[in-house]
């Protein structure tokens, strides 16, 4: 398996130093950058530096420029781990190559795991960026707990892996990327606390925010940076994503096999 | 040995009936199918479009399951075992598909060779033997969007080869090909049989590479074998009609009369026309051969022979009749 994730990654890192479409991580980082100057200019301009007493109790800090700022690298993040993992199986489909994929003995955890790990090193770059633009615009790093934000960040990375083999599969059914990733991330944006604390949505929509692992991610991140908590402070939400991550890895593994076999039968039969 | 025993496979295909109704219909593609791969032998599935070939191949290349029936490779079940039988097999197809344009021929060589669990010294000496086989050495680190198509089709080769397979499917792999790297490729396909002992299961649109590749043929139709012989004994099994083409400067009255007596004889037909620089030409179509009494009524009637020209049967003439047959 691990022979066929390094074979991976090699091959992406070849493809993407070649020919990666750089748009990709561009829109990425400025998705992220809007909204920190989006969340700087609404709490200066709009809200003259007020807060509701609600989000110092919702979010435990009285810091929102670094609660929106995380809130936005944090999804920016999401999004290009889960359009990237997804994204993989129909590129080889449409490139042509998915047939002789298939025809090879690999394990597919280890062709999905050499994405995620070439994925991962764009992430860190894009992620680093906005943070640095961030910091220019009110990020508070200071209290930060750096091995607990970090740990919090790998299993963030296993847990928005998991989602996408479903948000994989679901491509995959119905051959499109724009509509299914688009609509996915839209939805995670709204409900999973990127700019808000979850308990200001209407109550009908705050158990959508439940099933996203982005949103136990991003509550249990912001704690080791802006409270600087060590992880066992934040044991319900990893516990959280845990339960997701597996729920959707089960789901996920399932599905892709029957995509795969239905997308083999009704393209090369 | 890969045994294909009574296999079948039927698709669900969906059909729209109104704006938003959809009807669920069964299509059998194949029916019943067996046949047998041996090794140095190199076998081809025949038949026109919609036969059932390249769900045949996809079947034994394990990238589609049989609906019933069972393939087994080397005694190991093509479904149950799919991850030993795809080791042990590969497939190649026509077209510029199956390659990382983006990669160069090496680097695609070295991603699939790790694919099958390939590494180190031994891929890097499997590679290079490999580019040197397919003469794409000094191309080997050009990426392969800048490679022509006849380049593509050999690094499809070399990708197809680098697990070393023992049974080998080639699926159309002349497609659009220029015919001397077409010749080529098939002296290659000819070599990997009688050398080195692969199995191939060809299936090819060109007839005549049919016919100078494959020791048997299997002929499908919608699905089912209708035929199985050597190309030689398809075309003479089927008795099929000869076509005698014959040029003489002039036409007698006598003559005219004579030939026609002869192709009744026959049971056959003939068929005069006129040509452009003032002779007849003479067509002579039946099952028999006409050579040798034609050439006697010529010389009988003092007639000398300007062209003669005979027509055998052709494999593909055989496919058509048997589809026409099978279609009636």
């Amino acid at each position: 398996m691990l022979q066929v994730a390094k074979a991976t990654f090699i091959r992406n890192t070849l493809v993407m130093l070649r020919a990666y479409p750089w748009s990709f991580v561009i829109g990425h980082i400025l998705s992220g950058v809007y909204t920190v100057l989006f969340a700087f200019f609404v709490y200066h301009y709009v809200f003259a530096g007020q807060l509701d007493d609600r989000f110092i109790l919702l979010s435990g800090s009285s810091d929102y420029l670094s609660y929106a700022i995380l809130g936005g690298a944090f999804y920016a993040f999401a999004v290009s781990t889960l359009m990237n993992v997804s994204r993989s199986l129909i590129t080889e489909l449409r490139e042509g190559t998915l047939e002789a994929l298939l025809l090879t003995p690999s394990p597919r955890r280890g062709y999905f795991l050499g994405n995620v790990c070439q994925q991962v090193m764009r992430t860190v770059f894009e992620f680093s960026v906005i943070l640095v633009v961030g910091a220019l615009f009110g990020l508070t790093l200071a209290n930060t707990n750096v091995w607990s934000a970090a740990l919090v960040w790998i299993l963030s990375t296993v847990a928005f892996f998991c989602q996408a083999l479903v948000l994989g599969s679901l491509m995959l059914r119905f051959r499109d990327t724009y509509i299914t990733q688009n609509t996915l991330f839209v939805i995670m944006a709204f409900v999973s606390g990127v700019t808000f604390p979850i308990p200001y949505l209407p109550e009908w929509l705050q158990p959508l925010g439940q099933i996203m692992p982005l949103a136990p991610a991003l509550d249990a991140f912001r704690q080791c940076v802006i409270q600087g908590k060590p992880l066992i402070a934040v044991s319900p939400q990893l516990f959280h994503m845990a339960g997701l991550s597996l729920v959707y890895l089960w789901i996920g593994t399932w599905s892709m096999r029957r995509m795969e076999k239905r997308v083999v039968e009704s393209i090369f039969g | 040995m890969l045994i294909v025993e009574n296999v079948r496979k039927v698709y669900r295909v969906k059909e729209k009936t109104g704006w938003l109704m959809r009807k669920w219909t069964e299509v059998e593609a194949v029916s019943d199918l067996s046949f047998r791969m041996e090794p140095g032998k190199i076998i081809g599935l025949l038949g026109i479009n919609g036969a059932g070939k390249t769900t045949t191949i996809k079947m034994c290349s394990t990238l589609l399951t049989p609906t019933s029936g069972s393939i087994t490779v080397d005694g190991y079940d093509a479904v149950r075992d799919d991850r030993f039988v795809k080791s042990k097999v590969n497939m190649i197809a026509g077209g510029e598909r199956m390659l990382y344009w983006r990669l160069t021929g090496r680097e695609n060589l070295q991603y699939f060779g790790s694919l099958y669990g390939l590494s180190g010294e031994g891929l890097k000496h499997r590679i290079d033997a490999l580019l040197l086989q397919v003469g794409l050495m000094d191309a080997a680190d050009t990426p392969v969007e800048r490679y022509s198509k006849g380049m593509k089709q050999r690094l499809q080769i070399a990708r197809g080869l680098i697990n070393d397979p023992r049974y080998l499917f080639l699926d159309e792999p002349t497609l659009g090909l220029d015919a001397p790297i077409a010749r080529q490729l098939r002296k290659h396909v000819k070599e990997l049989a009688s050398e080195q002992g692969k199995a191939i299961l060809l299936t090819s649109h060109y007839i005549h590479e049919v016919e100078e590749l494959c020791d048997e043929v299997y002929i499908i139709n919608k699905g089912k074998l209708v035929a199985h012989d050597t190309p030689a004994n398809l075309t003479q099994s089927l008795n099929l009609e000869t076509t005698l083409h014959v040029v003489i400067p002039a036409l007698s009255d006598s003559l005219d009369h004579d030939l026609r007596q002869l192709a009744m004889r026959y049971g056959g037909h003939r068929l005069i026309t006129e040509t452009d620089d003032k002779t007849w030409e003479v067509t002579l179509r039946g099952e028999n051969d006409m050579t040798t009494p034609l050439l006697s009524l010529l010389a009988a009637h003092h007639s000398p022979v300007l062209r003669l020209h005979t027509q055998q049967p052709s494999l593909e003439d055989v496919i058509l009749h048997m589809a026409d047959r099978r279609g009636a």
